[in-house]
């Protein structure tokens, strides 16, 4: 069983990952202005130092500047945030042993939206620029949240899944209010902020990508260490504890990592649906519930995913934008009900 | 020694649920934990098992106190079997038992042949081999109980902890289980701890048993010593009898038939069947539905009267099958006439190997004993011995016994006497 699992487990990977290059091709391809695939490359590959300037010559400048400053860093961001989400929300159906969790389920993603609606309203009087202030307000207000609940939630030195997610109700419902109380009197500034919660990423930039790097790696790094951890919860905690996990501790860095990381995804590009929800969903279906092949699993699926719903978003009604959070809730949503009806009574 | 309890009181928030109790228990030791629903015995296990600390005194297991070191060091000496485990999520069988492995593998190690090998044995004595490929939230209870079992054991516990391990099983897999958990003490020197509700089983396959009550450990020793009937009066506040068929063998617990708290105990309602053959079988239905307690000797293993006696619960004296009763279940047999209200003799056929039995009958007619015979069919017709069971029979006849015709006016006599 080992040597074959792990052949297995390999030549799943190794398939998922070949999807999600050929979705970052698909992603940098296509867009309001065409550019032939092999200026695409042309351009990519003189870039890379050392090739001296690239192979061909047939490059537009301002191709250049299409494909490097705003292509190529949305798909990364896409893909990233993708990752980032579709693991936050596998981590979390796994610590809360319930399928409907999600990376929202614990009132992260309220606040940063708070954040970065208090960051939009500000603007105007304090002159923060909003590229920088919206995901800095975001992430930072998701980190308050999170310790928010996680301090509500304890009791004695533990944190009881139920009461966790009761304090995360709670603190959604606190802050959506105050949220709602914001757009209210927001104004002008409305449709700004009703755009932004929406979720997408037609202000990707690098420096979106270097703002989210940092939190992403640490958040998904320490959910890979512990995946083993994450199978032994499945069986509840007082089993995880007989097979030697230290159920409090890992609880405690697994949460804080999946938080982490929802912050990070929420403050970049909004509230983006369903990414969290179905994706691990999906892949718990094709290729069980063993979290050490689920998770690198569930990053991929959910990079690749997010990368064809955000090209879709670009190209569906060009030269305008959709929002790719509606793309994902229209297509997901539908989706996940198809799920629901052919397995009953086998969903986790 | 390799679990020493010193002193623990637990609580589940301001309400102790266990008082300091204090218990040793030594290697390959099979111990059962019993007592009444909510008494503490499960808090007891879970103490032991290193999720619930307890608020004071201190649980040492080979020496070192568990709740101060690692939980994998612990993890690989000790693996526990919960009652209610939740197993709703799509991992195969093979998977399941594989987590056992957890606390013996490095961090990103995958399952190597070692591992492999220890599963599959572990899957081998439990008999889930062929459950292997099977999603575990597909399994029923019983497959599910073994399939836990297995995965404790892939652990490669010194220790093993199980709270009420046959409580959703059948009988048969009841005492598969229970034998199962002998033979792994027995040869693998596992020692054995159990939260248990059947008192039987746990007389029968235990060394020691803890008996708790409300929170405090009222009784620990064989269980001669504590499956009596006045202990079990005093913990679980009911009456039951006692039987004990042999020196050696363990106790076992009778229930009476219906309501029987107090009151009906003093009455004289005892009642011993001396049958064979089927010659009992409606006489046993018929005093045990008037509430009788009921006691049948000597019969053999198989025979149509020692089944329906199993079946309604009535105590035995048996004989291996297709042998003679010897010296030893005769003595038995008068024993309990001596202490039964009422003896009655079932027109039973008799060989020279039962003929034992009509000689019982007959001292405890001459000791004065209360003696009905049913004197139906017809003695001659029933005499395989060439006219010596005829010569007891009128003996007894003639030495003080009441005879009667069938079985419902046998019930009826003694009904008539009771008081």
């Amino acid at each position: 069983m080992g040597y074959r699992s792990t052949l297995k487990r390999s030549a799943i990977l190794l398939l998922l990952a070949t999807a999600l290059l050929g979705s970052l091709i698909i992603g940098i391809t296509i867009g309001a202005v065409f550019i032939p695939p092999a200026e695409i490359a042309n351009i990519l590959l003189s870039h890379i130092p050392g090739l001296g300037g690239g192979l061909g010559t047939n490059r537009l400048p301002e191709h250049d500047i299409i494909i490097m400053t705003m292509r190529f860093p949305r798909v990364i961001l896409a893909g990233l945030v993708g990752a980032g989400l579709a693991l936050a929300g596998a981590t979390f159906q796994g610590l809360f042993r319930n399928p409907m969790a999600d990376p929202y389920v614990i009132g992260v993603s309220s606040g940063a939206a708070l954040g970065a609606v208090l960051s939009i309203m500000i603007h105007p009087a304090w002159g923060i620029p909003m590229r920088f202030g919206i995901p800095v307000f975001a992430f930072v207000f998701a980190i308050i949240t999170i310790a928010l609940v996680y301090n509500l939630a304890r009791v004695g030195g533990k944190v009881p899944i139920m009461t966790l997610l009761l304090a995360g109700i709670a603190i959604n419902t606190i802050l959506s209010a105050v949220e709602s109380l914001c757009l209210y009197f927001s104004g002008e500034q409305l449709h700004q902020i009703v755009f932004w919660l929406m979720g997408g990423f037609s202000g990707a930039s690098w420096d979106y990508v270097f703002m989210f790097l940092p939190y992403g790696i640490f958040g998904a790094a320490i959910i890979f260490v512990f995946a083993r951890e994450l199978n032994a919860l499945l069986l509840g905690e007082e089993s995880a504890q007989h097979l030697g996990v230290e159920v409090e501790r890992v609880k405690r860095y697994l949460l804080m990592a999946a938080a982490l990381l929802t912050g990070a995804c929420v403050s970049v590009s909004g509230m983006i649906a369903f990414v969290g929800l179905v994706i691990p969903h999906i892949v718990r279906m094709l290729f069980g519930s063993d979290h050490r092949i689920l998770l690198p699993a569930v990053a991929l699926t959910g990079a690749t995913f997010l990368l064809l719903a955000d090209s879709a978003s670009r190209v569906l009604i060009a030269p305008s934008e959709l929002p790719v959070g509606i793309i994902t809730a229209l297509v997901g949503g539908p989706f996940f009900i198809f799920l629901l009806r052919r397995q009953k009574n086998a969903l986790f | 020694m390799i679990f020493d309890i010193l002193g623990i009181t637990c609580t589940y928030g301001a309400t102790p649920v266990l008082q300091d109790a204090s218990l040793q228990i030594h290697t390959s030791d099979m111990v059962g934990i019993v007592g009444p629903n909510g008494s503490g015995k499960s808090t007891l296990l879970r103490a032991m098992s290193r999720v619930l600390q307890p608020l004071h005194g201190k649980v040492m297991l080979e020496e070192e106190d568990i709740y101060k070191v690692p939980a994998t060091q612990i993890a690989k000496k000790m693996a526990v079997v919960v009652q209610e485990q939740s197993l709703s999520f799509p991992f195969t069988v093979r998977d399941l038992i594989m987590m056992g492995r957890i606390p013996h593998m490095k961090r990103f190690a995958s399952e190597g042949r070692l591992d492999i090998g220890i599963v599959e044995q572990a899957m081998d004595l439990t008999d889930t081999t062929r459950l292997a490929d099977r999603q575990v939230n597909e399994l029923s209870g019983g497959e599910k109980q073994r399939v836990l079992l297995a995965r404790a054991l892939a652990q490669e516990p010194k220790i093993l902890l199980l709270d009420e391990p046959t409580s959703y099983l059948d009988l048969n897999y009841q005492i598969e289980i229970m034998q199962l958990l002998a033979k792994l003490r027995r040869q693998y020197g596992i020692t054995i701890i159990m939260v248990l509700h059947d008192l039987n089983l746990a007389s029968r396959y235990c060394d020691y048993l803890v008996l708790i009550k409300q929170g405090t450990i009222h009784a620990i020793g064989p269980p001669q010593h504590v499956i009596t009937a006045d202990m079990i009066k005093d913990v679980y506040g009911c009456e039951i009898k006692v039987e004990q068929f042999d020196l050696a063998a363990p106790p076992y617990i009778l229930f009476h038939n219906d309501d029987h708290r107090a009151v009906k105990a003093v009455r004289p309602d005892w009642v011993h069947v001396v049958g064979g053959g089927g010659s009992g079988g409606g006489l046993l239905r018929s005093l045990v539905k008037a509430g009788w307690n009921v006691s049948i000797g000597v019969v053999n293993v198989a025979d149509s009267d020692w089944d329906e006696a199993n079946r309604l619960g009535v105590s035995i004296i048996e004989a291996h099958p297709f042998s003679g009763l010897g010296m030893e279940e005769a003595r038995r047999n008068r024993d309990m006439m001596n202490k039964a209200d009422f003896t009655i003799l079932a027109g039973a056929a008799f060989g020279m190997g039962n003929l034992l039995n009509l000689e019982c009958v007959i001292a405890e007619a001459e000791r004065g004993g209360r003696v009905v015979v049913i004197d139906n069919p017809a003695i001659i017709t029933r005499d395989y011995t060439g006219g010596e069971a005829t010569r007891l029979y009128k003996q007894l006849l003639d030495s003080g016994a009441h005879r009667v015709n069938n079985e419902w006016e046998a019930v009826r006599m003694i009904e008539g006497e009771r008081p």
